[in-house]
């Protein structure tokens, strides 16, 4: 993340990650971590202008412009402060001081439109044993012994796990 | 391996499952008709000698004195995945991780673990782990009217399409597995390969009412990459696949604590949302 006359231009990380573009929004495949995320539309377009260019003040105006309405800085670091969580900048978030943090709810309460809050859904990838299908028979938990299938024994069948 | 070779086999198979090479032998002959009846949908028998997994299956039958038997034991290549006295348990255990290694290196293929069936020319998905309620709606859609595509996996190719994965569907009754062809529950099992047209993200809380919320295509890959066995092998891939089968196809989450309450939902949207188009 740099440090511009103008303000903070975080950058986006690109190594070890997958990256699609479904129906406006983006599907992010961390490989490091095997984790997905899902950025929504507002979330994609934050992300995609994270070069190490554009300005938090930047992204607020190309927001501005996409949603042709008035948007807060506020948007700009909740999204931001869910890149960083989840490993998705290049460098540390540092965020200034004048700057608060706000929930999710407080976020809405300000801004007063929840379609235009940017959110990164997130799953953690399977192995391929979390996705076995368990059919093994058993009357004690010591029974379970299918990769996969040893969550214990419940109605004379081993539970995922 | 050398000691499990040395054991002795009276017979065996290799055969080659969605590019996946597999080997199964066995110390009485007998038994194998049994396994083979287990082996996945589209398998090819083939003379490859070097196989990716090699399933060895002991069987035990009578001992040397009355009242004595001795265990039946089933190896995933050198792994002993099972040691018992149930010959039926033996081939639940062999079919469900044949079908897992299969799904996990199967090529030109994403399996998504969930039930599948085709409404109106179009896929309905249902992802899903076992015991989240999956074969519970998948039956009853088909006695609603749709065709039967798999309990078990989606199999999707590289265009998104979801393909049969035809196998008896695994119904519990009274605690128990029973096996269900689609024709005992009044249906068909579909030949062709779909397009998604639905994914319904539910699993089973008893007493639960269907209230279901939209999710967007995104939301909804990320509900199928939970379910998807190779995603840690083959990320790009099953991303590349997904974007292709998501893009235009509605996605419900809810809990159920009826399948007939969803099914109805289905029956009564679906089909409006068809008649729109």
């Amino acid at each position: 993340m740099d440090e511009t006359r103008n303000g903070f231009a975080p950058r986006a990380r690109t190594a070890g990650l997958i990256v699609r573009e479904l129906a406006g929004e983006l599907l992010v495949y961390d490989r490091d971590r095997n984790k997905a995320h899902c950025l929504n539309e507002t979330a994609a377009l934050i992300w995609k202008h994270c070069d190490g260019r554009t300005t938090v003040s930047t992204l607020r105006d190309l927001l501005q412009d996409d949603k042709v309405a008035p948007v807060d800085e506020q948007v700009i670091w909740y999204a931001l402060d869910q890149f960083a969580k989840d490993h998705l900048l290049q460098e540390r978030l540092e965020r200034p001081a004048r700057i608060g943090r706000l929930s999710r709810r407080e976020l809405i309460q300000r801004i007063g439109l929840a379609a235009s809050i940017p959110l990164v859904a997130s799953v953690v990838a399977p192995t391929v044993f979390a996705a076995a299908s368990c059919t093994q028979g058993c009357t004690i938990p010591i029974n379970c012994t299918v990769p996969g299938c040893q969550g214990g024994c419940s109605g004379g069948t081993c539970l995922p796990g | 391996m050398d000691k499990i070779d040395r054991l002795g086999w009276a017979a065996g198979i290799s055969f080659v499952s969605y590019g996946v090479r597999v080997g199964v032998r066995v110390n009485k002959p007998e038994i194998l008709e049994r396994l083979v009846a287990r082996f996945p949908p589209g398998w090819k028998p083939s003379r490859v000698r070097i196989v990716e997994r090699l399933y060895s299956v002991i069987v035990g039958g009578e001992g040397p004195r009355p009242n004595v038997r001795r265990f039946d034991i089933l190896y995933g290549n050198v792994e002993k995945l099972l040691r018992t006295l149930d010959i039926d348990e033996l081939l639940e255990v062999f079919e469900s991780d044949l079908k897992l290694h299969v799904a996990a290196g199967a090529r030109r293929r994403v399996f998504v673990h969930a039930g599948v069936v085709g409404w109106r020319g179009q896929a309905i998905l249902i992802p899903g782990r076992s015991f989240s309620g999956k074969t519970t709606l998948v039956a009853e859609l088909i006695r609603a009217g749709a065709t039967y595509y798999s309990d078990e996996y989606a199999v999707l190719d590289a265009q998104g399409r979801v393909h049969p994965y035809p196998r008896p569907l695994s119904v519990r009754q009274n605690g128990k597995r029973v096996k269900r062809t689609p024709q005992m529950l009044g249906g068909k099992s579909g030949t062709e390969p779909l397009a998604i047209g639905l994914v319904i993200v539910s699993r089973y809380k008893p007493g639960a009412r269907w209230r279901p919320r939209a999710l967007s295509a995104g939301e909804g890959a990320l509900a199928l990459i939970e379910n998807t066995v190779a995603v840690q092998r083959e990320p790009k891939t099953v991303l590349e696949t997904l974007r292709r089968a998501m893009p235009d196809a509605p996605v419900l989450k809810g809990v159920h604590g009826n399948a007939r309450q969803v099914v109805d939902h289905i029956v009564k949207n679906f089909s409006a949302r068809d008649n729109k188009h």
